[in-house]
């Protein structure tokens, strides 16, 4: 019995000092408002009150093709990735109704894959990774120590530089039996693939808080060769025309002519950073030519990202491996 | 699922150990080999099925080799003395013929998985060079998980059965578990039967000093790989990838930083799986006893990976040392050249085999076996020139046994280990000979400068890994002096315990090299 009232006492102890801890190193600039363990838990907090304009949501597909600091640079456009790995519509649904509670985005982009995911053994996964991110929320900052500790207490200290994005740079070929069976599921079908009856429930409701906050919802499929088909294609195209929304499929006719040879980190299942620079300025030539959002390049209210952006190209820099 | 993941450490070994202590006595074991197998599928799936087949082969055969035994002892008692000799001869050829056949079929298996797609380019590479149009296909398949290891145990099993140190066990599932225990199933340290046979076969209850004393192990393995092992990984990958962009300082740097990342990552695993092993009270033998602090390669060797140096001179070193081809030769030269020489060259064509199987058995690849015969070269010239080195000694009265040639010697031994370490990690024998002619041909002071910091660490990283290391090297000396750390701080009053305790566990999560930015080491050993 004592040694399990010590071994309790114990792990009280490590819970108290790694939330102090966590405390020093997460943004702050939200936190009064979101509380710690829920702005750890969901990285949008963090930012500033009404910065961003455009969410892309979804799976690793989202945070290996969009680089939203690369948008910011080539367009002064504000983009954040709300993505998790293998991420369903539950979990898309909440990132949208966590996101909008500090943020008004004109537009999101809402990764379709995720639609087909088997849901219940991907919740299950999900729900324990983000849980210990919430109850440990120095995993996800514990690198910002790096800062200083006179730094650990500055509100404007700690900014996420990424927004979301994965930084990879790694490059797996495709290999033949991928694209094979990619150009056998890409074959013009008219029978569409099912989608599980709790990630429709759940598009609609991201149907409704869009339309309840004004938000124009488009429909993306980003380049992947391992999961995509033609019968999701039309399954998608089919729920984009039923409700009114845009659908861009990026796998169709290989829109962003993407050279699977170099730029996908793992044979065709993502993209690595070469393919991010595609996907990310298609993002950006997206909202300008058709006047979504404002540019807010040179506005003093965004220097942060001009930071978030200097911090990034060093970090690239030096992890170029 | 690796030795380091939050799913080896917080999810599969608390399952096992709560399953472990609530199953009854008799089950307990059971449940281990139940573990090791699960272990075993989730990294290897159906490739389960050549570990089984290791098993039960060795089993069968050590049970064939008892019976064996059995029969010549039955029938040595009722015949007379000029009898026995050529009875025991006959029954040894009997079992050496089990053994034999046993090991081809065990060493068949490693053979296949690991070796037969680098016969096959070498192969390629010599119809190509003879002008033949002839191209053998290689393989594509994973080896099952530890087989490198699980053989040699396998191997060793037999063996020392066939030799009659140990009797052959009646009991399936114990022969089973001794080569699947998921601790130890994957990176080693390579055991024997006969020190853990008991053990794991106890069933004892987990208790709560070993439970303490068995996290705490693990957490210091974590220390090592996350705080130490992962960081300079980046710096590592960047200097061997292109190393002709880097002058020949930055590159030595690189080739201290993978020995230190080498040792930090498998010795940290060897934390893990002494501490997994000491939780469910099973005691294995140290794989490590501070191998910096060697002061010839020999000694070296029998300070790392002892398990492996171990297993090579019980059954390498000293088989073909005392081998009938061997004895002959030597006895023949010894009659020439006297007893120095002959035992010289019966001791270097022992080493010559150990050498080409130890290179061979790190990895199918011209580096691999080039790292080999370098080790075999050093020992061997270390065995030539020792009488003249003490001779020498003697003559200028440098005292050898002065802590300035101890110092002199380690760092002599320290920097060879590098040099050896440089030609492991380079992945073909071009880029390792690049760099070390970099090394000596390109050694700026000013490229360095400008490059060090361009590695991917910044100055924060390097102060990081210096008091890692700092902490490291002392308690390095307090175990050379046999002093043991865990015992000591046991009897520290409960604050300073906790606090030291909580400081490890901080340090792993605060400077752990993981997240954006860092790239994890792999189980560096577990793919031999």
């Amino acid at each position: 019995m004592k040694n399990v009232v010590k071994t309790i006492l114990f792990v009280l102890g490590l819970v108290v000092i790694i939330n102090v801890i966590s405390f020093l190193l997460i943004p702050k600039q939200n936190i009064k408002k979101y509380g710690m363990l829920k702005t750890a838990k969901y990285e949008i907090l963090a930012e500033k009150e009404n910065t961003i304009d455009t969410i892309v949501v979804g799976d690793s597909l989202v945070y290996s093709a969009i680089s939203p600091m690369e948008i910011w640079h080539n367009y002064g456009y504000t983009v954040y990735d709300c993505a998790s790995p293998a991420q369903v519509m539950s979990e898309n649904y909440n990132d949208i109704k966590v996101a909008i509670e500090s943020q008004s985005p004109n537009v999101i982009f809402l990764e379709a894959d995720g639609l087909f995911r088997n849901v219940r053994k991907q919740k299950w996964k999900n729900y324990y990774k983000r849980q210990l991110e919430y109850f440990a929320p120095i995993i996800n900052y514990h690198n910002n120590w790096k800062k200083g500790i006179v730094n650990f207490l500055d509100s404007d200290s700690n900014i996420n530089i990424y927004k979301g994005y994965k930084y990879i740079t790694k490059v797996k070929p495709v290999t033949k039996k991928v694209q094979k069976k990619y150009t056998n599921e890409m074959k013009h079908t008219t029978t569409g693939e099912n989608i599980p009856d709790d990630n429709l429930n759940y598009f609609k409701k991201i149907i409704a808080l869009c339309n309840k906050n004004n938000i124009k919802l488009v429909f993306i499929s980003l380049p992947n060769m391992k999961t995509w088909s033609y019968s999701k294609h039309i399954e998608v195209e089919k729920l984009a025309k039923e409700y009114n929304l845009e659908f861009i499929d990026f796998n169709i006719d290989n829109v962003l002519n993407i050279d699977w040879k170099k730029e996908t980190k793992d044979k065709g299942g993502h993209l690595n950073y070469g393919g991010a620079l595609k996907a990310s300025k298609f993002i950006g030539e997206y909202l300008k030519n058709n006047n979504l959002v404002v540019s807010h390049k040179n506005d003093d209210d965004y220097t942060s990202w001009d930071k978030a952006y200097m911090a990034y190209k060093e970090d690239l820099k030096k992890n170029n491996n | 699922m690796t030795y380091f993941g939050i799913r080896y450490v917080f999810l599969f070994l608390p399952i096992v150990v709560l399953l472990y202590n609530f199953v009854p006595k008799k089950i307990k074991p059971l449940l281990l080999l139940i573990a090791s197998y699960v272990f075993f599928y989730i990294k290897s799936k159906k490739l389960i099925v050549f570990l089984i087949l290791s098993s039960l082969s060795i089993y069968l055969a050590g049970l064939m080799i008892k019976k064996i035994i059995h029969k010549r002892d039955e029938i040595i008692r009722e015949v007379t003395k000029e009898e026995k000799k050529s009875i025991k001869e006959k029954f040894k050829n009997k079992k050496k013929l089990v053994l034999v056949l046993t090991i081809v079929f065990n060493v068949a298996f490693l053979f296949y998985f690991k070796y037969l797609n680098f016969f096959f380019k070498v192969l390629n590479g010599i119809f190509s060079v003879s002008g033949l149009d002839m191209t053998l296909k290689l393989f594509k398949h994973l080896a099952p998980i530890g087989i490198s290891f699980y053989t040699l145990q396998a191997i060793s099993y037999l063996v020392d059965v066939y030799n009659e140190k140990i009797e052959a066990d009646e009991n399936p599932l114990k022969v089973m578990l001794y080569l699947a225990f998921f601790p130890t199933v994957m990176e080693g340290p390579i055991t024997r039967f006969n020190d853990v046979k008991d053990k794991i076969w106890a069933g004892c209850k987990v208790k709560y000093q070993n439970l303490c004393f068995g996290y705490q192990r693990i957490m210091f393995g974590l220390f090592k790989k996350y705080v130490i092992a992962d960081r300079l990984n980046i710096f590592v990958k960047l200097t061997f990838k292109h190393y002709m962009d880097y002058s020949g300082i930055t590159l030595a740097l690189g080739a201290i930083f993978y020995t230190i990342l080498l040792y930090m990552e498998f010795s940290g695993t060897m934390d893990i799986v002494i501490g997994t092993a000491e939780i469910f009270d099973i005691k294995i033998k140290e794989n490590f006893k501070q191998p910096f602090l060697s002061k010839n390669i020999s000694e070296f060797w029998s300070r790392w990976h002892i398990s492996l140096g171990l297993w090579f001179k019980d059954y390498i070193f000293y088989p073909v040392s005392l081998s009938k081809g061997v004895k002959n030769l030597t006895s023949n030269i010894r009659k020439k050249w006297g007893n120095k020489v002959s035992s010289l060259i019966m001791g270097a064509i022992a080493l010559f085999a150990v050498w080409s199987l130890n290179g061979l058995w790190h990895g199918a690849g011209y580096t691999f076996i080039v790292f080999g015969y370098y080790h075999f070269i050093l020992i061997l010239l270390g065995n030539i020139f020792e009488p003249t080195i003490v001779k020498v000694c003697e003559k200028n009265n440098i005292d050898r046994k002065s802590g300035f040639y101890k110092t002199i010697q380690i760092i002599k031994t320290t920097i060879l280990v590098f040099i050896g370490e440089l030609i492991f990690r380079a992945p073909n024998l071009t880029v390792a000979f690049g760099m070390l002619k970099r090394i000596f041909t390109k050694f700026s002071l000013n490229g360095f400068k400008t490059e060090v910091l361009t590695l991917g660490l910044d100055i924060s990283d390097f102060i990081i890994v210096l008091l890692a290391l700092v902490v490291i090297i002392i308690i390095s000396l307090l175990r050379e002096k046999d002093i043991n750390i865990r015992e000591k701080i046991s009897t520290k009053p409960i604050v300073f315990r906790w606090a030291l305790f909580y400081a490890l566990i901080i340090a792993i999560i605060l400077f752990g090299a993981f997240g954006p930015g860092y790239a994890p080491v792999d189980p560096i050993y577990a793919d031999f």
